[in-house]
């Protein structure tokens, strides 16, 4: 670490907090109701609709979200632009708050839930669904991640009075220091796999999937889009821990990680239109509402984003920067709704409309993100202490 | 910087090392078609009665519950955990006909594909298996069977995927023929090998072209099925719930690009020794940096 982490220490009960612990409790409930009463009991899903809001929102957009752990890992540690070091840490922490959230929300979906560890065991290997891949690869970087999270621990502890625990650390801290390349290097390229892997899902859907969604590139597609938003997401995050922790926002280093934001949506931009102009998809813009569909979430996730942010006028100003981060961000949400739920048809009078009870459980989910990363970052040195100053 | 380079160099090479010993043996090869040898099933719509002996039938065999609103009939809308075959009636003007539903054993089951668990297996002697030890419940072959033939107990806490076994416990075990078969009254159901029963299922188109669809459904989409249909002349297969689909089932070409990015783990151990490069080079370029600002300040 180039620079230094604190904890916060400072006061967790206000009224945001509280409104999130309330959101969990509730959640909590309807989650243990499900599991002695069946899906059915508590969610809309059917035979046509056998994944809902828990897997589109919870598990395939959560984790598109969590992109910005990877993201700015490998933006400091592989591409060496240490400036962006102070947020290493706060990314670190939102997704591995993210990815535990979708293994909650995975474990929650499942029908045998008490199988879940079976894409573990080698007997039940199957390599050809991208579906095990990502819940291999998922399982593999929640380690990396917890791992990775191991030096803020070791900090915290290393001049404990209790003899144990102050060995434990100043013995832990240092060899994952060691060897922490290694696992940063993993931790990037099972996600680039998984991200990847989980727009892969949806090829073998081509029947359900609308036309302009649907694409062999959607791997790809779901890659581009998840690094771009991830560091959309750091942009955000960075500026609520500020507010909620009554610190500066890091104006300066978020407007410089902005500025890559645009090349990779120029990269993705090219591919829709490779995508639409290639598989001659352009007519279905104008064929039906879809297509309006289609064209406000490029809007949001790429077109004004990919303009607005070229201008240093608008990178260096904070609340436009956020205004257009939070596009984005709504931008890949409905990117990924589309694909996974929207779009998707079975058959003609097939229905699927979220029960309240989904929504709430959905609700709890990102509470708990919110909650978690504000009690972590209060105990364990995650914010860096104070702001560079230029 | 805390990592030197060399010590840098050892943990990026102990990664590669680490990649290389994940590379897996490929599985051998699925049959991608149905077989002349697989047992099968011919279901002629032009037969059909609609009495739905085998619905009940195959409701007894396999032990399921009552299915619909009314608690005192059994009288379910579609395929669901509690019944794994049911009759539909399509109404054409003023013609009637009545199709069959179930899990059509394709010979490249998408199922078996796209399970993370391999919880589907196509036997050798052509029925699509299902191993609930093996099932986590995702529900990904309800996403891709092409004809919605896996369905769930929403209603249970320790449910199963539900799906046509083609009785292979019950029945096939003891050379019986599948129960749907034995029911019928009215030999709409003919049970058989595959080969035999798609021969004879041109004869019926030949002997009477004006009673029958010229198509025996299942000889090839998405590389053939188990059971096969035949249609009456006037109705077309799409409007029965049998879409015409092509010869290649689509997770045909997800598997191709998950392959493609995972091809002998080579994909992945390269990207990972590329980034480690890029890693090396730009802290070299920026070691260099440091060292000349020292030396200026210097």
């Amino acid at each position: 670490m180039d620079h230094n982490a604190a904890p916060m220490n400072k006061r967790l009960w206000t009224p945001w907090f509280t409104f999130g612990v309330v959101l969990i409790v509730i959640g909590a409930a309807i989650i243990i109701y499900r599991f002695f009463a069946g899906l059915g009991a508590v969610t809309n899903l059917n035979d046509g609709f056998p994944w809902g809001i828990w897997i589109a929102f919870d598990v395939v957009t959560g984790v598109a979200l969590a992109a910005g752990g990877f993201s700015v890992a490998a933006l400091v540690y592989i591409f060496n632009r240490w400036e962006y070091s102070p947020l290493v840490r706060p990314a670190l922490l939102t997704a591995l708050l993210g990815y535990a959230i979708a293994a909650i929300a995975i474990v929650i979906d499942v029908g045998r839930w008490w199988q879940i560890y079976n894409p573990a065991l080698p007997q039940y290997w199957q390599g050809n669904s991208p579906l095990f891949e990502v819940a291999i690869c998922v399982k593999i970087y929640l380690t990396v991640m917890i791992i990775e999270f191991v030096p803020a621990v070791s900090e915290k502890y290393k001049d404990s009075p209790r003899p144990f625990l102050r060995s434990l650390a100043n013995k832990l801290g240092p060899l994952v220091n060691k060897y922490l390349m290694f696992f940063i290097l993993l931790g990037v390229v099972v996600s680039t796999l998984h991200q990847s892997s989980l727009g892969a899902v949806m090829i073998a859907a081509i029947e359900r999937i609308h036309g302009l969604w649907w694409s062999p590139w959607m791997p790809l597609m779901f890659l581009i889009s998840a690094i771009a938003v991830g560091f959309a997401v750091v942009t955000v995050e960075s500026y609520i821990a500020a507010r909620s922790f009554n610190r500066k926002v890091e104006t300066d280093i978020l407007a410089r990680l902005a500025g890559v934001i645009p090349y990779v949506l120029g990269i993705y931009l090219l591919l829709k239109l490779f995508d639409l102009i290639y598989y001659g998809k352009l007519s279905l813009l104008v064929a039906d509402w879809w297509g309006l569909m289609y064209i406000i979430e490029m809007a949001l996730l790429v077109i004004i984003p990919m303009y607005m942010l070229s201008k240093k006028s608008v990178r260096f100003d904070i609340g436009k920067l956020l205004t257009v981060s939070i596009m984005m961000i709504a931008g890949i949400i409905l990117n990924r709704l589309n694909t996974y739920l929207f779009t998707y048809q079975p058959r003609p009078g097939q229905t699927y409309f979220p029960t309240i009870w989904e929504i709430l459980v959905t609700a709890a989910l990102v509470a708990l993100l919110f909650v978690g990363y504000k009690v972590l970052a209060n105990i364990f040195p995650v914010m860096s202490v104070e702001p560079e100053k230029k | 910087m805390s990592v030197n380079r060399r010590r840098f160099l050892k943990t990026t090479a102990a990664g590669i090392g680490g990649g290389m010993l994940a590379v897996q043996p490929a599985k051998a090869a699925r049959p991608r078609k149905a077989l002349d040898t697989d047992i099968a099933m011919l279901n002629d719509c032009t037969k059909c009665i609609g009495c739905r002996a085998c619905q009940s039938q195959c409701k007894l065999t396999h032990g399921l519950e009552r299915d619909g609103t009314d608690p005192r009939y059994d009288m379910p809308l579609d395929l669901s955990g509690r019944s794994l075959t049911l009759i539909k009636v399509h109404k054409q003007d003023d013609f009637f006909t009545f199709v069959k539903k179930q899990c059509l054993h394709c010979g490249d089951p998408s199922c078996v594909s796209v399970c993370p668990v391999a919880a589907f297996e196509k036997l050798d002697n052509g029925v699509v298996a299902y191993y609930k030890d093996a099932c986590i419940g995702c529900r990904y072959c309800m996403i891709a069977c092409p004809w919605d033939a896996p369905t769930f107990e929403y209603d249970k806490a320790l449910p199963v995927i539900q799906k046509c076994d083609f009785c292979k416990d019950a029945r096939l075990a003891d050379g019986l023929p599948p129960a749907c078969a034995d029911a019928c009254p009215a030999g709409a159901i003919k049970y058989g090998k595959r080969g035999d029963l798609i021969k004879e299922a041109h004869e019926r188109i030949r002997n009477n072209p004006e009673k029958y669809n010229d198509h025996v459904y299942g000889e090839y989409e998405l590389g053939g099925t188990s059971v096969l249909v035949l249609a009456p002349r006037e109705v077309r297969f799409e409007d029965l719930g049998y879409e015409l689909y092509g010869d290649t089932p689509p997770f045909r070409l997800q598997e191709d690009i998950q392959h493609g990015i995972f091809k002998y783990f080579i994909p992945p151990v390269a990207l990972y020794a590329v980034l480690g490069y890029i890693a090396y080079a730009t802290r070299r370029k920026k070691d260099d940096d440091t060292t000349n600002k020292d030396e200026k300040k210097g």
